[in-house]
């Protein structure tokens, strides 16, 4: 009875923080304003904005942040390193690097998404690679994914350095994260891929709380490298997927996990889920505040994340007892 | 039933060697302690009977066939193990912690079926933890760890028990209360490897000692046999005294200050 009442508001909260992000905008609409529109003309610029714009960028921005955080709950987890997250080994340096070849090259949309999810997966491979020499969770497994993405970066400058001047600006405005560049045809893709990763991670629940506890125990206890690998690879997918659509949204990956799990323990039947419907709803409102704030123009999702999650981090972190 | 048997192994890390030769089995019902000094081998030995390396030579067999062809899962079902470092960085609550000894028994979409918890409430009970069921383990003290920890193993398997150092560093009554749990386990029939420092432990729970010193199997014989003067000294190279407990009728040993051979 309780959590059927927990639930419910869950729900009637989520459904208004929905319906607040689609008010909000370049131009905001009072919820009588939003029911008009779309009860009357259809050809209407009004009724345009808010179902082909606005209702599929808030899907997106969900779908996008409950992908990066559950992919930060399942690296946190087989790292054994609660500051780890999809970027650290390299998902966004790598998806940086093909975005910013894609940009130069003056390649379409679906060009730039390709080229990104190809340089983020061919990064996690070498990472991969290395996992079987150096351990999984090790500290030279993390530094070698940092050595890695400062070597992408490098290579972002070294394009950067020879591009023209507004390839340039494109390309940063990605590196930044923006849904305003995403293309919302790729949405039902997106959709159904995020939510059967995120199912294929919710399955292997049990696996996550044993191999966190450390590699003799987790062996000992029947965890098999096959379990591992699925959970690396699905994680590993979930951040390029996500990357590739809307370019480096920083912070989520990291902080709604960490935040996620002081809110309702470790145990990973019942962190997935928050984690996916924290980050779900913590992206939706950073994008909200992100095009509602300086209207007319609009400041990028990463922004946000990086402000917002950065201050809330550092108060989260000097606030705590157990990051001595 | 032979469970464990060890032939001429001999295994290391690297170019450094750890174990020589070492040949031994082990029984289903023995109570069998592992001794000797710091960096004899005893863990490596452990990590080997668990599963968790490979010998360079040597074979390891489980049952009557080689442990390295038995699946991860299988392994996990037939035995549980508790190693030196137990713990976790994320505050899982105890009762939690202990139910993923459950894991091995349960397929990839099966959560928490009444079987597993019914063997995490015995588990508890046996272990006497019941008021600590809901901390987290994150705030518990050493004593409370280690039995959490013996607990999970017990929820995984509590017929065959492979120990690394369980009371090291703890006062003597957590060191005697998980001892005695282990001896009642064996009384049942369950059959415990423990590898311990404290000598007198040894000699008071266990039915076999395995002494090791410097990678080789030093010594293998009934606690009686093993624990006298003369091995231990030469196990330990330091000088020794022996009497027996008058209460336990065990023998036991007593290092004497200021003898031990310095190199």
């Amino acid at each position: 009875m309780k959590s059927a009442v927990k639930i419910l508001c869950g729900i009637a909260a989520a459904s208004v923080l929905v319906a607040l992000s689609v008010m909000c905008g370049t131009r905001f609409y009072t919820p009588a304003e939003l029911l008009d529109i779309l009860s009357s003309d259809r050809s209407s610029p009004a009724f345009s904005v808010i179902v082909n714009l606005r209702v599929p960028r808030i899907l997106m921005t969900l779908a996008v942040g409950a992908s990066l955080s559950v992919s930060g709950t399942v690296f946190q987890a087989i790292l054994k390193n609660p500051l780890a997250d999809p970027y650290l080994i390299g998902v966004s340096s790598g998806a940086a690097c093909g975005a910013a070849i894609a940009i130069v090259l003056s390649l379409d949309y679906v060009w730039i998404m390709v080229f990104s999810f190809i340089g983020s997966l061919a990064v996690i491979f070498v990472v991969f690679l290395l996992s079987k020499r150096l351990k999984l969770g090790s500290t030279p497994l993390i530094l070698s994914g940092v050595a890695l993405g400062f070597i992408l970066s490098s290579t972002v400058l070294l394009i950067f350095a020879v591009s023209r001047a507004e390839k340039v600006h494109q390309a940063v405005m990605w590196l930044m994260g923006d849904f305003s560049i995403a293309r919302y045809d790729m949405l039902p893709l997106m959709g159904v891929l995020s939510i059967l990763l995120i199912g294929l991670v919710f399955c292997y629940r049990k696996h996550l709380d044993v191999i966190s506890i450390g590699e003799l125990y987790a062996h000992n206890l029947g965890i098999t490298p096959f379990s591992v690998r699925v959970l690396f690879w699905s994680a590993a997918f979930l951040a390029a997927l996500s990357v590739s659509l809307c370019g480096v949204v920083g912070f989520v990956g990291l902080i709604v996990p960490h935040v996620a799990r002081k809110a309702v323990g470790p145990l990973h039947a019942v962190l997935i889920p928050s984690a996916a419907i924290g980050g779900a709803f913590f992206l939706m409102a950073a994008d909200t505040l992100g095009r509602s704030l300086a209207v007319p123009y609009e400041i990028p999702v990463g922004i946000v994340t990086g402000f917002a999650g950065g201050l809330f981090f550092l108060f989260f972190i000097a606030g705590g007892r157990e990051y001595a | 039933m032979n469970l464990f048997s060890v032939h001429n192994i001999t295994a290391g890390y690297g170019k450094q060697q750890v174990l020589d030769a070492v040949s031994f089995s082990i029984n289903e019902g023995e109570f069998v302690g592992m001794i000797g000094p710091n960096g004899s081998g005893k863990s490596t030995l452990i990590k080997l009977l668990a599963g968790n390396m490979a010998g360079t030579s040597g074979t390891v067999e489980f049952k009557g066939k080689a442990l390295a062809r038995y699946k991860t899962g299988t392994l996990a079902r037939e035995f549980s193990v508790v190693h030196q470092f137990a713990g976790s960085l994320l505050p899982f609550t105890v009762y939690d912690f202990i139910m993923m000894g459950r894991f091995p028994h349960r397929s990839l979409l099966e959560y928490r079926t009444a079987e597993d918890r019914e063997s995490v409430a015995r588990a508890i009970d046996l272990t006497g933890i019941r008021s600590i069921q809901q901390r987290r383990i994150t705030e518990l003290s050493g004593g409370e760890a280690r039995l959490v920890t013996i607990a999970c193993a017990l929820a995984q398997n509590d017929r065959i028990i492979i120990l690394d150092e369980p009371v090291a560093n703890l006062d003597i009554k957590h060191a005697m209360l998980i001892m005695d749990i282990l001896h009642d386990l064996n009384r049942a029939g369950s059959t415990v490897i423990i590898v311990l420092h404290d000598i007198n432990l040894a000699a008071g729970y266990c039915s076999r000692i395995l002494g090791l010193k410097n990678g080789r199997l030093f010594l293998d014989d009934s606690t009686e046999r093993a624990i006298t003067y003369k091995n231990i000294e030469l196990l330990y190279d330091t000088l020794c005294i022996t009497g027996t407990d008058p209460v336990s009728k065990k023998p036991h040993v007593y290092p004497v200050p200021g003898y031990v051979v310095r190199k």
